[in-house]
């Protein structure tokens, strides 16, 4: 019913600027969307183009049957929630959420009913005769979901909605907009510069840079096969480590040097470098994520060797910056469970270590398209 | 120069090294001026030329209905059910004509002459001739009508090439229903708009083109119409302005021109940092009555300036308050010649300026005082700075970067301070000839040779002399000044 | 101002040998007090002088206002035979009750018609973006530029076509003033800049079209802004002089209050109008004034907010 679709979508600016380049996605009834990327990506405009607060410069956006490029917002049959609320600061909870109902000359009664109903679910039943200055962010931004949830739209958009809370509200809200959308059961469109939002609330993820899609996929395709460096470097926390290495196709297969670590390649891995014509290079960017690495004892021989800079204690894990002579210091994510007291001792600023990783776990990118090497 | 080795550098240094590269820099920037202005022409001829193009693939492509909108405004539209728009198109057309046929065509007729017919008198009875106001207002008008006719004609043409595309592409035409209900919505700012704009054009923009125009125009006392003919002179009236022959001009336009600068620098800055500093003094801590002194001064604001100001002149005058008790008590023998001396006539306009604008000022400064975030003064405090070094590091340079456009803005209104002198002086002692006094601001000076002696051809002279000063100022200061270039900086 | 004054006189001083930044206590700072308290002091002082100076010229004009024996200037301020005769003469003799009403009809028009367009016009710069919009606002920034008397004549003839001029000077100068407020329109856009766009488009989607997003949004939210426009376009016909003057041209019954008493105190023979004027004057001032000081706050705000927006 409320899908929604987007063809060729670009946004330029009066001055030239070209914000969204030719997006095309199609958004299924019921899915929960979520546009993520760093500030300036375009991510946002594109939400405000669905919403139709900005103009679509080309293209075709679809909102169930209707193309609505020329729809007025009111007209799309759509809710969106703001990141600084936008309540309206001199009516009071419960007129702010009545507002696009009674705009829509709704009976009495069915006002009540609903704004009741919709207080009820965010509980903020409580607050509804206070002005939305008397209330604290986590509860502003309930009213806010609530004026949205009253109309009972098509779609909701959220553009950046938990960004203007601080951490430990944002993780609640999170929680509290994953069983929202379980009972609500419509279309989401959830806009966010945070990777652990988009993969926690997201049944997909748009990956966005520079006005450009990067990747769309669940989040576990987007964690697992990154298509660029740029997807791997976004997702995931902290950063994947990359290292310059190089790759050497042999009889059995293909093989990664980096420094003294000889890592034979998978199965899997060999053919789908096989299958993307991938010769020897001497330079290929290796991907590896700081929870794959593994620290090893000074006796092995098959993996980097470094000096720790830094150690994070962040309490369930241990984060060790490390140098390599490599020009990045190398992160590894150690759970502290595994360690005894002798080892987490030995793992403090200045001391030797040396780590290694698993063939399963590595990424391989072209330096020059910085494109997935491993591309299906 | 790296940037790291202009912070090295010394205080002079700097503003030597600054000095040589704007001038470095200049040759470039009138270049890319003169280049701008150059491609704007550009521009206009391109677009003027993909208009016409535009134009006649509309005929060469469009449909009948297209095609006959050509001559009869309006119909393709009607004919494609839009009505409204169709009609209104229409009916403009029908004014447009019925205009230049019985009033406007005969007005533009004469335009080039301003009128040749003079009145005469044939013995009691007076026998009008052309009218060379009414032809210059109304031929000016006319030609404002002649192009927004030209302009809606090309709409209509538009209108009919989208509804030929709209209707190709399988889409729903715009009828009389959407039109009405999009001027409270997406055309809201049409509805909101065109009252406005009507008045500025009618009072404003077109008094203003035919002043500019009475400029290049014998008009005076002795070209009066309706009973006599004026004409065009070209740039006769402002040759006499700058000449020293005949009347002179050009010693009484110098003075007035000097004094009204000088005035609007004392007036501006004298007003700005005494009132700076009269915030500044309510607003310390610890100075109690805060609310009292400012309401004391907001209250000098409010007194309309006629009663206030007059009043005050008044108690300047030979025989004024002023001067009596100063010369009861002994301390003077005869008068102060506050409004009869010149330069003390200057001097007492200042400083009784600096009366009326320091209440204004103190608000102004104080709102900006308030708005200074507090950790700044924390950590000048806590760099080590005292009061005054506090003052000229943090103060003075946020309120000039705030009230920049505001110095601006006052700078151009004191040039135009019209109130002020004209209630405490009518601009005398009278000492310059035509009619221009000690005190005459540009605009004063304008006013008398207007209404005292209708010399309309000086006085948009100096009307246009007037614009100029403002517009050389405000564009130096524009490109000086980051601070006003940038609306959305406001934001 | 309240809340700093509870906070303990303390000064902070960084001592650089020890490298810490030290609280050092009021006791050690009394020299620094005495010093402050003199600074204090000739701040009063100062300030004192200052209002007197600002109030004189409004205290001696009532004094005036009040003097019996004779109308014009004299050598002393206090009347010896103190009384309402220059009043009475205002009430019953004078044009005078009928300027006030002139000026009053004026100022209330105007006050209504010209807020309702520079609120249109602001709202409509500051929220929509269309064709013409940088147009106008650089038009309105040259066409200020021109000093407006510059228009008088031609003005003059247009409302003199209209049957506006003399007689009719008053609906003429209400047109006059009207008709260009759409160019006074920074300040209370100023404002509206200030009120987040996300209200505008929330409302938007909520359904409301623009007009009913001025209405129901933006309206309540700039109560300050539309009282500050009031209060100004109210206040400004009381104050003109050259307009009115040279639209009533000749005509005593439809003068404003300014041309009114400019002519008793500047064209007749002032000396027996001198008194008659200062209680004019009294009588223009006390509305006004009160007006001003009811609605500070609103025009303060506007004042220093039209300022910093510029």
């Amino acid at each position: 019913m409320a899908c929604v679709k987007l063809e060729h979508v670009k946004k330029i600016y009066d001055g030239g600027v070209v914000a969204v380049q030719d997006f095309n996605l199609e958004i299924k009834d019921k899915e929960f969307v979520v546009f993520v990327g760093p500030s300036g990506c375009g991510k946002s405009t594109t939400l405000r183009m669905i919403a139709g607060l900005e103009d679509i410069s080309e293209g075709t956006l679809t909102i169930g049957e209707r193309v609505v490029n020329d729809v007025e917002p009111k007209d799309r049959d759509i809710a969106m929630v703001f990141q600084n609320y936008a309540l309206y600061p001199h009516i009071t909870v419960y007129e702010n959420m009545a507002f696009p109902l009674r705009i829509r000359k709704m009976k009495n009664d069915e006002i009540h009913r609903r704004v009741c109903q919709a207080a009820e679910i965010l509980g903020i039943t409580e607050y509804l005769g206070r002005k939305p200055k008397n209330l604290s962010g986590g509860q502003r931004q309930r009213v806010a979901i609530g004026r949205a949830i009253v109309r009972e739209p098509q779609v909701f958009l959220m553009d950046e909605p938990l960004s203007n809370l601080d951490a430990k509200l944002r993780n609640q809200m999170r929680a509290e907009i994953i069983l929202l959308r379980k009972r609500l059961d419509t279309t989401f469109i959830y806009v966010t510069h945070d990777q652990t939002e988009a993969m926690t609330l997201g049944d997909r993820i748009v990956i966005m840079k520079d006005g450009f899609i990067q990747q769309v996929g669940t989040p576990e395709e987007v964690f697992d096969t990154p298509h660029n460096l740029f997807v791997a470097g976004f997702i995931g926390a902290p950063q994947m480590n990359i290292f310059e290495a190089k790759l050497d196709k042999r009889t059995d297969g293909y093989h990664v040097l980096l420094q003294d670590m000889d890592l034979k390649l998978d199965e899997d891995k060999c053919k789908l470098l096989e299958n993307n014509g991938v010769k020897s290079m001497d330079k290929v960017l290796l991907g590896v994520r700081p929870e794959h690495m593994t620290a090893c004892s000074e006796s092995e021989t098959n993996c980097v060797k470094g000096t720790i800079m830094v150690n994070e204690m962040m309490g369930s894990e241990l984060h060790l910056h490390v140098a390599t002579g490599m020009p990045k210091n190398t992160i590894l994510r150690l759970p502290t469970v595994d360690l005894t007291s002798a080892e987490r001792a030995a793992l403090v600023a200045g001391n030797k270590l040396s780590f290694t990783f698993a063939s399963k776990v590595v990424q391989l990118f072209d330096p020059e398209s910085e494109q997935s090497l491993l591309y299906k | 120069m790296t940037d790291l080795e202009y912070f090295k550098l010394s205080k002079p240094a700097k503003m030597w090294h600054n000095l040589l590269t704007s001038l470095r820099n200049l040759p470039k920037s009138v270049l890319g001026k003169i280049k701008s202005f150059f491609m704007f022409f550009v521009h206009l001829f391109v677009g003027f030329f993909n208009e016409i193009k535009d134009i006649v693939l509309t005929y060469k492509n469009g449909d009948w209905k297209t095609r006959v909108s050509f001559t009869v405004m309006g119909f393709g539209s009607c004919a494609r059910g839009q009505w409204l728009r169709g009609l209104l198109f229409f009916a403009f057309q029908t004014v447009f004509n019925l205009y230049i046929i019985f009033f406007g065509g005969a007005y533009l007729a004469k335009f080039n002459t301003l009128g040749t017919v003079a009145t005469t008198r044939k013995g009691r009875v007076t026998v009008y001739g052309d009218n060379s106001f009414l032809i210059l207002l109304y031929g000016i008008l006319t030609i404002f009508f002649v192009l927004a006719f030209i302009y809606t004609w090309r709409m209509n043409v538009k209108q009919n090439k989208l509804a030929e595309e709209v209707l190709k592409a399988g889409k729903k035409l715009k009828y009389a229903k959407d039109d009405i209900s999009g001027l409270l919505d997406s055309q809201f700012h049409k509805t909101l708009m065109a009252l406005p704009t009507l008045g500025i054009f009618v009072f404003t923009v077109l008094p203003i083109i035919f002043m500019i125009l009475v400029a290049f125009t014998n008009y005076d006392a002795n070209h009066q119409s309706p009973t006599n003919l004026f004409t065009w002179v070209g740039l006769q009236n402002f040759r006499d302005l700058f000449s020293t022959a005949n009347a002179n001009y050009a010693n009484s336009f110098g003075q007035v021109l000097l004094w009204t600068l000088i005035w609007a620098f004392f007036a501006t800055f004298l007003n700005y940092f005494l009132g700076m500093l009269v915030a500044i003094m309510i607003n310390k801590k610890g100075i109690k009555l805060k609310k009292m002194w400012r309401t004391i001064l907001v209250m000098t604001i409010a007194i309309p300036q006629f009663v206030s100001l007059l009043y005050v002149s008044k108690m300047f005058a030979a025989d004024g308050l002023v001067n009596s008790y100063l010369m009861r008590w002994g301390w003077i023998e005869r008068p102060l010649p506050f409004w009869t001396d010149p330069a003390w006539a200057q001097i007492t306009v200042i400083i009784i300026n600096i009366w009326i604008g320091i209440p204004y000022l103190m608000l102004i400064a104080t709102g900006i005082l308030m708005n200074i975030p507090a950790d700044l003064y924390e950590s000048a405090r806590i760099d080590g700075a005292n009061a005054v070094q506090t003052y000229g590091k943090i103060t003075l340079p946020y309120m000039l970067f705030v009230t920049g456009p505001y110095l601006l803005t006052s700078f151009i209104g004191n040039i135009n301070n019209f109130n002020v002198i004209f209630l405490l002086t009518q601009g005398k002692p009278d000492v310059l000839g035509n009619k221009a006094g000690a005190t005459d601001l540009l605009i004063t000076w304008l006013y008398s040779l207007t209404v005292e002696d209708t010399n309309y051809k000086m006085a948009a002279c100096i009307g246009i002399i007037v614009f100029v000063v403002c517009a050389a100022i405000s564009l130096v200061v524009y490109n000086f000044m980051p601070s006003v270039k940038n609306e959305e900086d406001f934001q | 101002m309240k809340k700093e004054n509870q906070i303990p006189e303390v000064d902070i001083v960084v001592d650089h040998e020890a490298g810490v930044i030290r609280e050092v206590k009021p006791e050690k700072l009394r020299s620094k007090k005495g010093h402050e308290r003199r600074v204090n002091t000739s701040i009063y002082v100062l300030l004192t002088v200052m209002s007197i100076i600002w109030l004189a010229p409004f205290v001696f004009l009532v004094l005036q206002s009040f003097r019996c024996e004779s109308g014009g200037q004299v050598n002393y301020l206090l009347p010896k035979q103190w009384g309402l005769d220059n009043y009475v003469f205002l009430f019953t003799e004078s044009n005078f009750p009928r300027w006030f009403m002139n000026t009053l009809t004026i100022g209330l028009v105007v006050a209504v018609v010209q807020t309702v367009i520079q609120l249109s016009v602001s709202y409509t710069l500051s929220r929509m973006r269309f064709r013409g919009r940088k147009l106008f606002m650089k038009a309105v920034l040259v066409l200020g530029m021109f000093p407006g008397f510059l228009t008088m004549i031609c003005l003059y003839f247009l409302l003199k076509q209209l049957g506006m001029t003399q007689a009719g000077a008053i609906p003429g100068l209400i047109l006059i003033y009207v008709a260009s407020s759409g160019m006074g329109y920074h300040i209370s856009k100023g404002f509206f800049d200030t009120i987040p766009k996300s209200l505008d488009e929330s409302a938007r989607i909520d359904g409301a079209t623009r007009f009913q997003v001025f209405l129901k949004i933006i309206m309540p939210l700039a109560k300050p802004i539309v009282i500050y426009t009031i209060l100004m376009a109210f206040m400004a016909p009381w104050g003109d002089y050259v307009f009115a003057s040279y639209v009533a041209f000749g005509k005593a019954s439809s003068y404003n209050v300014a041309v009114g008493l400019y002519q008793w105190v500047n064209t007749n023979d002032f000396q027996g109008y001198f008194t008659r004027f200062c209680a004019g004057g009294v009588i223009v001032a006390i509305p006004i004034t009160a007006l001003l000081l009811a609605l500070q706050k609103y025009y303060v705000e506007g004042v220093t907010g039209g300022t910093v927006k510029g």
